[in-house]
């Protein structure tokens, strides 16, 4: 799962980055709207976070350039103005969700993993996929019950999988949303996460689709 | 009171002054030209006597007895009926004996019937003529004039003298006097009435732009306009542009204490966000004091801006605020925020004409907080309605949740009312509704609601002519 954080107070921004990146979640962070829009203009993000009070461009119009770019990921606003005049203005401008500042990091946490799993049509917290079950709000894999060790990478790819599952998976995608911006990437690596998480897993639970990328699906 | 009335009133001011002019001047005219008309026709009636006089004077003979006669009768056929007004009369003054005292031989008109003029004894000389009052036949007064005449008829004898009268009725003058003053009266009456009336117009239309600025005013006050408008003539138009000027700079002044709060809470809250991050991460003494503090600090300033806002509000005249579209607009944005609740959110058909009198901000506040608060406690179904009730809006929002015990709805109410002796916590969002309401002349009740739950019932001041002349409706 990669995210966006959009914050031009630098030490909230850090905060923020490791409070994510603890979480599992692969992070790119911009400080003004220009640097914001470009960045979730150009990346596919699982979800952004967006403060509204930024240099250069302020956030509810990059807000607006993304949604008429047709560029629907989520987006939760990280505001210190509550008023529910903002709110409104927040959410008709595209906001999924409104999270007033100051506020708790786990809070911040519940309310992403809320709107990444909405983004993939999935209602509960823990998603599942026949023996194998996602708890999003631990960051835990189980089989049959059986808790999986998994590598923060492995986590990653799989997770991805499963808010994907029955989709087709390109490896690009996977890269795209496993990596952050700055990190030198290797599609090759994909294929050895894949082949780990096979080991780990029950038999035919992903399936690779020749020339297109991967699958995750229950068997049947 | 009078005198109240005297300076209270411009109306009265202006009349008093128009109506003192047009009494006098009214008065004056009819007494000059009465005045006049007078003594035109008393002159008149002195030359027509005369002439009569120089007539009887020219036509007087003496007949075969000796008896004064006329050659000729005169011609006034007034001469001729009994008591007519008009008389004469001629008195032999010679054949009495003593100079001077009137004879037995004395001729009258036929006017007279059996009438004698009494003219006073007098010795006027030759040709003069004399005037007198006497009382004639009927209890009538008359005008007379007289004059002696010397007749020399025949050399041998000696000059008889006769004395000529001429009178008159008194009647005849005053009679058409008093027709002409009251038909003068009457017209003048008439043009005073006129006056006054043209008058009252005036004013009437002199003074409309103040009518005029009194209903802007009242449009202002109940918040059909922003603003002063019409037209207004220019003795008036420079104190409506500057009245709009003070309701602009006022506008002004409330914005900027607003973006100030605004901006005042912004900065507060990033760096109580970084404190608290910096603090969750690790667990000691002072990692738990820095959350309690900055919990602590976050209610304040939560807190003391909701009470800005609160402070703020009202005070722009004429603002309003329809309804329907900041409901919708906050449902757009609950159906968001819970969107993963799977609410069910159901606004019942609101009325275009409901149109609150306040400003957006403020009614997106109450709604806001009252909307969020049922979303957060249903367990799945809200519903909102609003009508027009006794001259104000009421809102119910409605849940299914647990609600709040009858006993202690007043408390959650009353909390934040005292900032100094409350702790200000969780449920401060309704108190502040509450509070907002109050600025506004309306109030927030709970109650229990048909859906099991809390019902939120918000009356706030409606906009004045939200029933009629909507546009677009």
């Amino acid at each position: 799962m990669r995210l966006l954080v959009v914050e031009d107070d630098a030490i909230l921004r850090r905060q923020v980055v490791a409070g994510l990146r603890a979480a599992g979640y692969v992070v790119d962070a911009a400080a003004d709207g220009v640097d914001a829009h470009h960045l979730g203009d150009s990346s596919p993000y699982d979800a952004v976070v967006l403060d509204l009070g930024l240099p250069q461009i302020d956030g509810l119009t990059v807000l607006r350039k993304w949604r008429a770019a047709a560029r629907d990921m989520p987006v939760l606003i990280l505001t210190a103005r509550d008023g529910w005049h903002e709110k409104v203005a927040g959410i008709d401008a595209g906001a999924d969700d409104y999270l007033s500042k100051p506020f708790h990091m786990e809070e911040l946490l519940a309310r992403l993993r809320a709107l990444i799993r909405r983004a993939g049509g999935h209602a509960s917290a823990e998603l599942a996929c026949g023996p194998l079950t996602l708890d999003t709000r631990q960051g835990r894999v189980a089989i049959d019950g059986r808790v999986l060790t998994l590598t923060s990478h492995e986590y990653r790819v799989l997770a991805y999988l499963m808010h994907h599952r029955d989709e087709v998976v390109s490896r690009s995608d996977l890269v795209e949303h496993i990596y952050a911006q700055d990190f030198d990437r290797d599609s090759n690596t994909v294929e050895v996460f894949i082949a780990r998480l096979r080991k780990k897993l029950p038999p035919g639970l992903i399936e690779t689709v020749r020339g297109l990328g991967y699958r995750l699906s229950a068997p049947r | 009171m009078r005198r109240g009335a005297w300076r209270g009133s411009l109306r009265i001011r202006l009349l008093a002054g128009t109506m003192f002019w047009i009494v006098a001047s009214v008065v004056v005219a009819g007494w000059g030209l009465g005045g006049l008309f007078r003594q035109h026709l008393a002159e008149q009636f002195q030359a027509e006597l005369k002439t009569h006089l120089d007539q009887l004077t020219a036509h007087l003979t003496i007949d075969e007895q000796g008896w004064p006669a006329l050659s000729v009768p005169l011609s006034d056929p007034r001469l001729e009926r009994p008591y007519s007004g008009l008389y004469w009369q001629i008195d032999d003054l010679a054949s009495g004996g003593a100079a001077g005292t009137p004879g037995p031989r004395r001729s009258r008109s036929r006017s007279l019937w059996d009438h004698v003029l009494a003219a006073p004894v007098d010795a006027p000389a030759d040709g003069e003529v004399h005037r007198h009052r006497l009382d004639g036949p009927a209890g009538t007064r008359l005008e007379v004039i007289e004059r002696r005449v010397k007749v020399d008829e025949r050399p041998e004898t000696a000059a008889r003298e006769f004395r000529l009268i001429v009178a008159a009725d008194e009647r005849l003058m005053i009679d058409p006097a008093t027709r002409f003053d009251s038909a003068l009266w009457l017209a003048l009456g008439l043009l005073a009435g006129g006056l006054v009336i043209a008058a009252l117009v005036q004013v009437r239309v002199g003074l409309a732009p103040l009518r005029e600025l009194r209903a802007a005013l009242g449009h202002l006050r109940s918040g059909r306009t922003p603003r002063l408008e019409g037209d207004f003539p220019a003795e008036i138009a420079p104190l409506v542009d500057d009245f709009n000027s003070v309701l602009a700079h006022n506008a002004e002044v409330v914005e900027r204490a607003r973006t100030q709060a605004g901006n005042l809470a912004h900065a507060l809250k990033t760096p109580l966000a970084i404190l608290g991050n910096a603090a969750a991460g690790r667990d000691d003494e002072l990692a738990r004091l820095v959350a309690t503090q900055v919990d602590a600090a976050r209610r304040q300033v939560h807190y003391h801006l909701a009470r800005a806002q609160a402070a703020a509000a009202g005070r722009l005249a004429g603002a309003r605020t329809a309804l329907g579209p900041v409901l919708e607009g906050l449902l757009r944005a609950m159906r968001r925020i819970h969107a993963g609740r799977d609410l069910e959110l159901v606004l019942h058909p609101i009325s275009p004409d409901l149109v609150f009198r306040g400003e957006e901000q403020d009614l997106q506040e109450m709604l806001g907080n009252l909307l969020d608060n049922a979303c957060k406690w249903t367990a799945g179904r809200v519903e909102i309605e609003a009508r027009l009730e006794s001259g104000g809006l009421t809102i119910a929002i409605d849940d299914d949740g647990q609600g709040i015990a009858a006993g202690q709805r007043d408390a959650v109410l009353r909390r934040g009312v005292r900032a100094d002796q409350q702790v200000p916590g969780s449920g401060l969002g309704l108190s502040i509704v509450g509070d907002l309401a109050q600025v506004y002349g309306g109030g927030l009740r709970l109650a229990d609601s048909p859906l099991g739950g809390l019902r939120a019932l918000l009356s706030l001041p409606a906009a004045d002519g939200t029933t009629r002349d909507l546009p677009g409706t």
